[in-house]
């Protein structure tokens, strides 16, 4: 039976994970929310696998346990363009990492990363989601604050605004936003 | 907006333009994250054409990956790191590419208030650590990184082997000092603001600087993927020239107080300015060093900055030292081909910053042994602390 650590320090709720893979048969450890219990877990209770946020500070804590011991879990090599690597680079796109000991079939680790897709793929899906509307919405507000200032300097209509930002977003190749926010640092610039 | 034409690029022109002209760079909250913060704010890559974005990680864990990836461009990183990845040493192998070296200098050890009294009172670390009720705990930041070798160097100098007196771990260098505070740990070796945190809140002593250890060693440098810095020559040298630019802009105290104040900013490091501010400036206040430390460099004239392929080779001697290497390789020939010292040249030269006519350097380290940068496995064999075989 393969024994699970799971690493709960960060808002991803890694923990919540315990109640898919307790069911599938995984003995899972203890969960850990600092350092100091990561390594008292990694090196007292041998896990086979630890479970960890991408973005958790503590993987530099596994990092220096798998390169001192050689029992300790490693992080999973991911960036082969592999058929079979697929579910790991799903699995870093939804923010979750995988330390595994050293000889652990590939096949071994697939049901518990699809646990870990289930629970947060859609999470992360979610939020980039929400950072696109919001990035939108920022974008909206400079466009609007850039033909504002055409508008109130320039005299133009809030079409011939329009046209003008987007006629150099063309010439420029760059993006309306950023037009936007040429023309807004150099009406700062010039008062 | 204002463009200099004295100052415009040559590589602009014609074909030289970068190829990629959005960069995102990744960095880690420390002081010397400073060049990477002062090219983004002072927009220094915009007349080389390019953008920067700037990518805070939380681990070197996650600086390796994303660059493996592709997710960041570039990073302010260990040095240690770079060559680590390149021989894949405890994680995933890969070509790497040292741009140039950011700083010198700037980093410290700090002691529990106990162990730092116990060895004013005794005089030497190994009878201090002999007093100490079990094994003593000492942390850094990566096990390939710059903070374990200045860390080890420091340990076996005073004749404390690194690898069988003391349990070396990992901790996160903004929860030191409350590792400190618990007495999980007896000292730590790690960058700044974090040994100006645990003085502050009065957990520990800072003992030790860098400097001491190596005066002006290399500490964390601008890497790439190697295929990044071949496929996009163009924007890995206007990416060198814009934090070049930066580099030498920090040389002024009033631009480094500038800087402390972006530092300290909530996006960067998030800690207070009145604890980054003194020893970006070089004042340790009342720190129980031996010796004044020499400063975190961050240009010298671009002494700082050329990739010194003796820099990136003594790392290897020491992963040989230390047993983190096992097989014997042609080490020089990994430094060559790691540290890109030609695009550098390029860089330098176009920005009129001078360049080195030797590519190694020499040094005396705290023990007093001399580094000339060549014959690693044999210097790596000399010392008589080192790993089993």
């Amino acid at each position: 039976m393969l024994r699970v650590l799971l690493v709960n320090d960060t808002e991803k709720p890694i923990g919540e994970l315990r109640m898919a893979l307790s069911v599938q048969g995984y003995d899972i450890l203890a969960e850990v929310a600092t350092p100091h219990a990561l390594l008292a877990a990694v090196e007292g209770q041998r896990p086979d696998v630890v479970i960890i946020d991408t973005e958790s500070p503590s993987r530099d804590t596994l990092e220096q346990l798998a390169v001192m011991n050689t029992h300790a879990p490693r992080p999973v090599v991911m960036f082969t363009q592999d058929a079979d690597q697929q579910l790991i680079r799903a699995a870093v796109g939804a923010g979750v990492t995988a330390y595994v000991v050293d000889g652990l079939a590939p096949a071994k680790l697939a049901p518990i990363i699809e646990a870990a897709l289930a629970r947060f793929a859609e999470e992360s899906r979610l939020r980039q989601r929400l950072a696109e509307v919001e990035q939108k919405l920022s974008d909206r507000k400079l466009i609007d604050r850039a033909k504002g200032l055409l508008m109130d300097k320039r005299q133009m209509s809030e079409a011939a605004a329009y046209d003008t930002l987007r006629s150099q977003a063309m010439k420029q190749g760059a993006k309306l936003a950023d037009i936007a926010k040429q023309i807004i640092a150099m009406a700062d610039l010039l008062g | 907006m204002s463009f200099s034409s004295s100052h415009a690029s040559p590589w602009l022109a014609g074909s030289d333009a970068p190829e990629k002209t959005q960069l995102k760079l990744g960095f880690v909250p420390l002081t010397d994250c400073a060049p990477v913060v002062v090219a983004k704010m002072r927009d220094f890559g915009r007349r080389h054409g390019i953008e920067i974005e700037l990518c805070r990680q939380p681990s070197w864990a996650a600086v390796r990956d994303k660059l493996l990836s592709g997710e960041i461009d570039a990073a302010h990183t260990l040095y240690g790191l770079v060559y680590g990845v390149q021989l894949g040493i405890g994680g995933p192998q890969a070509d790497m590419a040292v741009l140039m070296t950011l700083s010198q200098n700037g980093q410290a050890i700090t002691l529990s208030n106990q162990l730092a009294a116990s060895l004013r009172g005794v005089g030497n670390l190994r009878q201090a650590l002999e007093c100490e009720p079990r094994k003593p705990v000492f942390a850094q930041t990566f096990p390939t990184g710059t903070h374990a070798l200045w860390l080890y160097y420091w340990l076996a100098a005073q004749d404390v082997h690194p690898l069988k007196e003391v349990r070396s771990v990992v901790i996160p260098p903004p929860q030191m000092s409350d590792a400190l505070a618990r007495g999980e740990l007896d000292g730590f070796c790690a960058g700044e603001p974090w040994h100006a945190v645990a003085e502050a809140r009065k957990v520990g002593q800072t003992v030790v600087s860098s400097s001491e250890i190596w005066p002006d060693h290399p500490e964390k440098v601008l890497a790439c993927r190697r295929d990044f810095a071949a496929l996009y020559p163009n924007s890995a040298r206007a990416l060198t020239m814009a934090v070049l630019e930066a580099c030498q802009w920090l040389e002024s105290v009033e631009h480094r107080r500038e800087a402390a104040a972006w530092l300290s900013t909530d996006s960067i490091t998030g800690a207070p300015v009145d604890l980054i501010a003194p020893r970006l400036l070089g004042d340790y206040g009342g720190s129980p060093l031996r010796q004044p430390p020499r400063p975190l460099r961050f240009f010298a004239d671009g002494a700082v900055n050329f990739p010194y392929l003796s820099d990136g080779l003594w790392f290897l001697s020491q992963y040989r030292r230390w047993g983190l290497l096992r097989e014997a390789q042609d080490l020089a020939g990994i430094a060559a081909a790691v540290n890109q010292t030609a695009l550098y040249r390029e860089a330098a030269s176009a920005l009129g910053i001078p360049v080195p006519e030797q590519a190694t350097r020499s040094s005396v380290l705290i023990d007093g042994l001399s580094w000339q940068g060549e014959a690693a496995e044999a210097y790596a064999d000399g010392f008589a602390i080192r790993a089993a075989d």
